[in-house]
């Protein structure tokens, strides 16, 4: 069976039963945290198994004026019920050698009695127990589709328990503790079936005993109790329940329940008039409870208290997994070891995904063995003879974020001899360096001795579906495929898109700026730093423009560029026009929660972002921005910071203006330069340096901090931005 | 008003006084459970006076008070008066089985027309609200006494 069937099984089952799941295991660990407290001084008597009932009799008899019933619990203390010298009802554990009382059942509390229904039956009587008692049989099918998926992952049950490629923390841990805790999962699963089908008499009960015809007073011998055979065949250990009789009259006897029997003992001669044995899957039951509840050992207790948290875990990672699954859409029908072409994809959003994916598809439909994954999931590909890299570039040629192994990975990973590979560069003319990661990815594996390049590094630019197909033709041509070579098989729809409506447009005509604030229709997650992408020709070609978020809505600050594609057509709407919009989550650049003081530098309309991170509560924010000149639309930059800026000291913002006179310190790095000492003492203590704007700005920024870094602490920057100190957005 | 007040007062306190002095005797009682298949029974033993109304719960066989609805007129009167119940016992009693419990009955209610009720429930079964109902008189806590429902039978032995 595929590896998707059982992924598929394991996944559906699991939504179904979660939510019954996720109740069961929370109180299954209290109950089991409860059970495995009341362990430790619970009364246990030795010697049960070397006891016999007749022996034990008279020694209850003296603690007990009048015994009417007795009975053994877990086979470990011996409860004896009755009436006391004043005739009142008591019952006590009773030691059986001494006779000493050793304590009187505890009531459980209400709050345990609480629990315990509702993990049995969720207050909802018979329709409750039959929903939990469908959570275990789901429960159990999905243990059972895990340890399948395991098997399928691990190529076998030899090996079940060895290593397992760590993919992703909550997908290793999965699996790593999944297999672990499979078996105590099982059996809470499977006893937990078990008693909820003995609650609604599925299985044969234990037939009864029979009362017997009225019996007249015949003469026979008396014996004392202690002396009936049937008492003195019987161990404490063996022993469930002994009933007393009502009266001295014939008609009453004693029964005796033991493990696998009941049986009915006239009380004058001790003559078994009735025996009836318990079957077998009755005799069960005690097993599937000692099983699910751990009652007589705080070891299993643990250990199945330990598995019902896991459930939780499980749960959560879980869904976490399905959902990056479906995120990132890969549909992959092999496994890698079956792999003949390998599409490797690296993507900062997912839109090189959509070309890879097309490709794949296709090579699916045809029968060929191809298998998708993302540039960190990059590994040795037993059967491989072709491996495609679907990369788009990061920031200055850096490698996007599902990819930024991959480099290593290829030089560390041997693959089969003459593995042909070609590589497809993803990005944007529009930036520097374009394309630069997907050359530097063709230039490292046309060094490597097992590959041999198949079609040269072509590049597509903006998404454009003409130019991939050129690929396509010549990746065609030398592999003998014939995959669609139409362009409109591979563009890109944009999807999730945004209707965003126009609230508030100011023109600044002396730097050609306008500040354009939208609001969003319907639900959106977004947060200050994050990306709108705007689609100006309604076809694939995308611009990205930073978020700052303020009061709720979206802030862009654009500079019109002569001709510009995407501020041209920004600068076209006019307040209460619609345009549509889709946000992409930029975490690189959020607002850090942790950094106790944050710098942020920018230049022109790089503040964009900050303007909305100013208004986000936590570390003391310094900003330092630079312009060409003040304009009413930096003054209502100013006014709309100190609007939210605290009397108090730890919020600072700094002006330069470059083509200002008055100004000592035109530049940026002016004041940087100004506040070195602040700076070096911000990266010390943990600070974080947010950089926004212009790539010449950021460039001119970084070589005044390295210097700084290299003044005082005999480090260069780049020492705190492998930290993560440094966050940059710039174009 | 007052007077009447008083009088209500009066009332109570002589009840109290009546009672705490009133001649208990014990019985030792046997609830014995017919072969009937399913959950353990919810068993209450009630004291009707002589108008027929609830007068005192002696016994509850059965904690869970969620299944104190299903025994439905019983459940009427200890709404009303959840204080009169005498005693509770841990456990219902299943198919088959019995269960032995201590009453306290107040001497001077025998042979005066005051009766015993025994009303059982099954969780998705029937409910028998007189499955035992007897005369609360010496004869009949001399005999056993068969059930209509889940009951066979009970019995009472005087032990003091």
């Amino acid at each position: 069976m595929t590896l998707s069937l059982w992924r598929w099984a394991h996944l559906v089952l699991a939504l179904l039963a979660s939510t019954f799941i996720l109740i069961a295991s929370l109180t299954g660990i209290i109950l089991g945290i409860d059970a495995a407290l009341s362990r430790l001084d619970a009364i246990q008597s030795d010697h049960l198994d070397q006891i016999t009932l007749a022996e034990a009799l008279p020694v209850f008899r003296e603690a007990f004026p009048e015994i009417t019933e007795i009975s053994v619990e877990n086979g470990e203390r011996v409860l004896v019920k009755g009436l006391d010298a004043e005739w009142n009802e008591l019952a006590a554990y009773v030691d059986p050698s001494t006779g000493e009382i050793l304590g009187e059942p505890v009531q459980e509390s209400s709050f345990i009695q609480w629990v315990t229904a509702f993990h049995r039956s969720l207050f909802l009587k018979s329709t409750g127990r039959l929903m939990i008692g469908a959570g275990a049989l789901l429960l159990i099918m999905i243990a059972i589709s895990g340890i399948f998926l395991v098997i399928q992952r691990q190529n076998g049950i030899i090996h079940f328990f060895s290593k397992i490629p760590k993919e992703g923390k909550h997908q290793y841990y999965h699996v790593e503790l999944g297999r672990w805790t499979l078996v105590p999962i099982l059996v809470l699963a499977l006893s937990g079936t078990y008693l909820f089908l003995d609650g609604f008499n599925i299985f044969p009960a234990t037939p009864m005993l029979e009362f017997p015809e009225e019996i007249s007073e015949e003469e026979s011998e008396f014996l004392d109790p202690e002396e009936f055979p049937a008492f003195q065949e019987i161990y404490l250990s063996d022993l469930q329940k002994v009933e007393f009789p009502f009266a001295p009259d014939p008609n009453e006897f004693f029964k005796l329940t033991s493990k696998n029997s009941q049986q009915l003992i006239n009380q004058f001669s001790g003559a078994v008039i009735q025996n009836v044995d318990t079957p077998t899957i009755a005799q069960l039951k005690e097993l599937n409870l000692v099983l699910h509840t751990g009652k007589t050992s705080w070891v299993w207790v643990l250990i199945l208290t330990l598995a019902s948290a896991n459930i939780l875990y499980f749960i959560y990672s879980g869904i976490v997994i399905w959902r990056k699954r479906t995120r990132t859409k890969i549909k992959n029908i092999i496994t890698p070891d079956q792999a003949e072409i390998v599409l490797i994809v690296g993507t900062e959003n997912g839109s090189t995904l959509g070309f890879a994916s097309a490709i794949h598809r296709q090579l699916l439909a045809n029968g060929t063995a191809s298998y998708l994954c993302e540039g960190n999931a990059y590994q040795h590909f037993h059967k491989a003879n072709q491996i495609l890299v679907f990369t788009a570039t990061h920031g200055q040629g850096e490698a996007p974020a599902n990819a930024s192994k991959l480099l290593a990975l290829i030089h560390q990973t041997q693959q089969p001899k003459d593995t042909q590979f070609s590589v497809i560069g993803f990005g944007s003319k529009s930036y520097p360096d374009y394309c630069a990661f997907a050359v530097e990815v063709d230039r490292t594996m046309t060094e490597l001795p097992w590959f041999q390049q198949a079609v040269s590094l072509h590049t597509v630019n903006d998404k454009n579906a003409v130019e991939f197909t050129d690929w396509v033709k010549a990746f065609n041509h030398q592999s003998g495929f014939t995959l669609a070579t139409t362009p409109a098989v591979y563009a890109a729809k944009p999807t999730k898109l945004k209707t965003l409506k126009v609230v508030e447009k100011v023109f600044e005509e002396s730097d050609q700026t306008f500040l354009l604030t939208l609001k969003v229709n319907g639900i959106a997650k977004f947060t200050s730093g994050d990306l709108l992408a705007i689609y100006p020709a309604n076809d694939e070609r995308e611009r990205l423009y930073s978020i700052g978020k303020c009061k709720g809505k979206i802030q862009l600050v654009v500079k019109l560029h002569p001709g510009g594609f995407g501020s041209g057509f920004l600068n076209n709407l006019e307040v209460g026009d619609q345009v549509k919009a889709r946000i992409i989550a930029n975490q690189s650049f959020h607002l850090p929660k942790k950094a106790k003081s944050v710098a942020m530098i920018a230049n022109g309309t790089g503040i964009a972002p900050f303007l909305g991170m100013i208004q986000q509560n936590g570390s003391s924010k310094h900003l330092y921005v630079g312009f060409r000149t003040e304009t009413t639309m930096t003054q209502r930059y100013t006014r709309q910071i100190s609007a939210f800026q605290p009397k108090s000291s730890n919020h600072l913002s700094h002006w330069a203006f470059s083509r200002q006179e008055s100004y000592t310190h035109p530049y940026v790095m002016d004041l940087i330069q100004r506040d070195s000492e602040f700076f070096a003492q911000l990266l010390a203590e943990d600070g974080v340096v947010m950089i926004c704007g212009s790539l010449a700005m950021q460039r001119n920024v970084e070589a005044k901090l390295d210097e700084i870094c290299l003044a005082h602490h005999k480090k260069g920057l780049s020492h705190f931005k492998a930290k993560g100190q440094v966050l940059v957005d710039c174009y | 008003m007052k007077l009447s007040k008083l009088l209500l007062v009066g009332v109570i306190l002589g009840l109290f006084t009546y009672s705490a002095f009133a001649q208990v005797s014990k019985y030792k009682c046997l609830v014995q459970m017919s072969n009937y298949v399913g959950e353990g029974a919810y068993i209450t033993i009630s004291l009707i006076n002589p108008q027929g109304d609830y007068e005192k719960t002696l016994q509850v066989l059965g904690d869970d008070e969620k299944w104190y609805e299903t025994l439905e007129k019983w459940n009427e009167f200890y709404l009303q008066q959840p204080s009169q119940i005498d005693g509770v016992t841990g456990a219902s009693v299943s198919g088959g089985g019995r269960s032995i419990v201590t009453l306290d009955l107040d001497a001077s209610k025998i042979d005066k027309g005051y009766k015993l009720r025994f009303e059982s429930a099954v969780e998705n079964n029937k409910y028998y609200f007189d499955d035992v109902e007897i005369p609360l008189s010496s004869q009949a806590l001399a005999q056993q006494n068969d059930g209509k429902g889940y009951i066979r039978f009970v019995r009472f032995i005087k032990v003091k």
